[in-house]
């Protein structure tokens, strides 16, 4: 007890710092915590918790016997693998190249460029896309007809649903994302380059055996925080590239919990589905976190 | 020891804060209605803004003179009404009166069914503007026999074809009274380049993403598709999409998509940009409400000078006068003002406001609100026809006030403009042949729970139909799913309450 209020404080200013995270999270992140008891009634806001009535598991029982749900979740697994494997390595793999871009200036502007989309709302994001994709007049398909190809319905199409919301992601998030790794590449030791040179290692060498490995605990660490993230994919922008046409691999989780809860006020149930997405990144990140460490790397707790 | 009690005082104080955080009825935080200094009521209104910006203050305080009030306006815009009137009933921060526009939408009806606004069904005799609303729109706008508020008294059925005059003359085709004619000129306008400029450029409909207030909809009135749901002599509950007429029109629009008569992506164009292509001449027919034919000649000035329209309400799929019809999904209830208990404290409180929305249905509250003020937004002739004098400047600060009026016909004086009054010429006569929803007033939980979630299969379904992605079989099976997931219920339901109401 007293060994503990000790080390409390000699290092009070450090804890001071925490503070405020500490009460971010108690606040925004576990105080509304309560509020997912609401998946066990039919909530009435003007009920309220005390007056709504308990329904016990009904609202579970919907979830895991509508044919939505099995939909929901393999749209949300699909597009999320299909996240991690395409869109994942590419800023590793941009960051790695900037770093090898010695022309100061040169490298500095290609930055800039890259970070741009980022501050981009993927309302304009999309509003572009739907500009250049269009079937009556958009960019795109007007080049394919004056080649003489055959217009594509891209906007709905079950086919292109997928490679337009990756790309989007890609054209957007690449460049900002680069800035971890390219932080975590400017503390590798430069003996270690020298070194290797001496052993006779070429350029691709030198990524490959020392600057991958060194920033390799940062991808693990990014690999196993985006995994706690799954079903979160980011609901302003397939809620808006939705459409009747293409709904039934687009809808995801986080359209559903808007348009059942927010739309349709069915607040209870919009709640057990997000109690549920809550509970599988919970487990994944464990799962992943376990892995790492068996791995030999540190993970991230 | 004593740190477990720390810890357990901690956890409780956890606990109840949590509890306290998360739940309980808000009191409400606006003030209510109440009498200020010089004797104006205060009034709060939780308004639905149907145009781009709110209104400015003239027109406002014109109301507020002729209504003896204060008014202070709270917009949603209507794009976002859905999200924003459940989020102000989730957190109890509500108005004086609040407009509910979607009475089929679950919350909005779980709150009314729950008593959180008042019934007004005792109280409307007392005031000679709201005695005057017929039973027959008091029924259909109750719910389980209660009225929760003020109906808006709409048009029964608005809709109608909208064709370009101009393209029909120069192509010397008649204005077509069939659904057969009105494909032959949709062929027409495609193939036969209407606006002469040598490029074929052009289509026949222009179509947005909404199968209720675009063409679909308007198209299967026509080949005899029942609104919404229909109902058997013998009390039997069918929705519409199991007709006759339902599959014919997905066949019609399946012939315009596949032909390239009607914008090939229809199904995810937006209003505005359907009304703005119209506008530049890229194709020549129009399926929505009747009076937008006005706003289309508008937003065709000086990109389309010659544009001439023609409105249609007569369009059957047979030729015989005796098939006419026309869907009416709210039976003319535009939805209500209600009143919270919540804001409204007393009978009294509840009095002094629903004098107000009395006031709003006088014939100079209507002027306002439809025109705005005399000489600085329209003048007005002998005959009480009115001319807007500057269309801009009445977009701008009487048009949002338009669409919250609480009645919208049976007033003397109205449009000189000749395309509004044959709008509203044949919107009247629409009333004759409307095909109402016979279940419209009726309740059933589960249509309240998840009908809107379980209709998206069907609007899918009939997308795919239509643009080929999905054949007959592939409908049905939709339907069946429908029927699996709930539709058997909601019909049950249905059929029940029907039973209850219309006795047997």
């Amino acid at each position: 007890m007293l060994r503990h209020f000790k080390s409390l404080s000699r290092n009070k200013l450090l804890y001071l710092m925490i503070l405020p995270g500490f009460v971010y999270f108690v606040i925004f992140k576990y105080f509304p915590m309560g509020g997912l008891i609401i998946s066990f009634q039919d909530y009435q806001p003007y009920l309220g918790i005390q007056g709504s009535p308990w329904v016990g598991f009904k609202h579970f029982v919907r979830l895991f016997t509508e044919p939505t749900f099995a939909m929901l979740l393999r749209n949300t697994l699909i597009l999320f693998a299909l996240e991690l494997a395409i869109f994942f390595p590419i800023p590793i793999i941009l960051a790695l190249m900037l770093n090898e871009v010695r022309h100061k200036m040169f490298r500095n502007s290609i930055q800039t460029m890259v970070y741009i989309p980022h501050f981009m709302s993927w309302v304009i994001i999309v509003s572009i896309t739907y500009v250049f994709l269009n079937v009556d007049g958009g960019v795109v398909n007007e080049i394919i007809a004056a080649f003489g190809g055959s217009k594509i319905s891209f906007l709905t199409s079950t086919e292109w649903l997928r490679p337009m919301y990756i790309l989007q992601i890609i054209w957007k998030e690449a460049g900002w994302s680069t800035i971890i790794y390219l932080a975590a590449i400017t503390v590798v030791d430069p003996q270690l380059y020298e070194a290797a040179e001496m052993d006779g290692a070429s350029r691709l060498r030198k990524i490959w055996h020392v600057t991958l490995p060194a920033i390799r605990p940062v991808i693990i660490t990014l690999l196993i925080l985006k995994i706690g993230n799954t079903l979160e994919l980011g609901f302003e922008h397939m809620y808006l590239l939705l459409n009747s046409l293409n709904r039934e691999i687009g809808e995801i989780f986080d359209t559903y919990i808007f348009t059942a809860g927010l739309k349709n006020g069915q607040l209870s149930f919009s709640t057990t589905v997000g109690l549920f997405k809550g509970v599988v990144g919970l487990i994944l990140v464990i799962l992943a976190n376990r892995l790492a460490k068996k791995f030999g790397e540190d993970g991230v707790y | 020891m004593k740190r477990k009690i720390a810890k357990l005082a901690a956890l409780t104080l956890c606990c109840s804060l949590l509890l306290s955080a998360c739940g309980g009825t808000k009191s409400g935080a606006n003030p209510s209605s109440g009498a200020s200094a010089d004797g104006r009521a205060s009034i709060s209104w939780l308004n639905i803004l149907q145009t781009p910006s709110p209104p400015t203050d003239t027109v406002l305080s014109k109301i507020e003179e002729a209504t003896n009030t204060d008014i202070k306006f709270s917009w949603i815009p209507d794009a976002s009404k859905e999200e924003r009137l459940n989020t102000s009933l989730a957190s109890g921060s509500l108005a004086d009166i609040v407009t509910l526009t979607i009475l089929d939408n679950s919350s909005v009806r779980n709150a009314l069914k729950a008593g959180v606004f008042w019934d007004v069904a005792p109280y409307l005799d007392e005031y000679p503007n709201l005695a005057a609303i017929s039973q027959d729109m008091r029924r259909s706008a109750s719910i389980e026999g209660k009225l929760y508020g003020v109906p808006l008294q709409k048009q029964v059925a608005r809709n109608g074809v909208i064709v370009r005059k101009d393209w029909l003359d120069k192509l010397g085709l008649p204005v077509p009274n069939t659904t057969d004619e009105l494909m032959q000129v949709a062929k027409a306008f495609t193939e036969q380049d209407p606006d002469g400029n040598g490029v074929k450029d052009t289509t026949g409909f222009m179509d947005r993403s909404d199968l209720v207030f675009g063409a679909f909809k308007t198209l299967s009135s026509y080949f005899g598709t029942p609104s919404v749901w229909s109902v058997s002599e013998d009390g039997q509950v069918t929705p519409e999409f199991e007709s006759e007429g339902y599959l014919k029109t997905m066949d019609y629009m399946k012939e315009l998509y596949d032909n390239g008569y009607i914008n090939q992506d229809f199904a995810v164009t937006a209003k505005t940009d359907q009304q703005q292509n119209f506008a530049q001449g890229k194709a020549g027919i129009y399926v929505g409400a009747l009076f937008d034919s006005k706003n289309l000649l508008n937003l065709a000035k000086g990109i389309q000078d010659d544009m001439e329209l023609v409105m249609i309400n007569g369009i059957t799929s047979t030729g015989n006068e005796s098939d006419r019809a026309i869907w009416s999904t709210s039976n003319g209830v535009g939805g209500l003002l209600a009143f919270p208990k919540s804001e409204v404290k007393d009978e009294e409180e509840l009095k002094r406001v629903l004098k107000f929305v009395n006031d709003l249905m006088s014939e100079e509250v209507y002027t306002l609100m439809t025109y705005g003020l005399e000489d600085v937004h329209y003048t007005i002739d002998e005959n009480k026809a009115v001319t807007i004098k500057d269309t801009s400047l009445w977009q701008q600060e009487v048009q949002p006030f338009a669409g919250s009026r609480p009645k919208e016909s049976g007033f003397e004086i109205h449009d000189s403009d000749p395309l509004r009054k044959e709008a509203n010429r044949l919107i009247e006569e629409n009333e004759s042949f409307a095909v109402l929803n016979p279940l419209y007033s009726l309740e059933s939980p589960t249509n309240s729970e998840q009908g809107s979630e379980l209709q998206k299969m069907i609007t899918d379904a009939t997308y795919k139909y239509i643009l080929g992605k999905t054949d007959l079989n592939g409908f049905q099976q939709a339907v069946q799913n429908w029927r699996k997931a709930g539709g058997d219920k909601i019909i049950a339901e249905y059929e029940a309450a029907y039973k209850a109401v219309y006795g047997k």
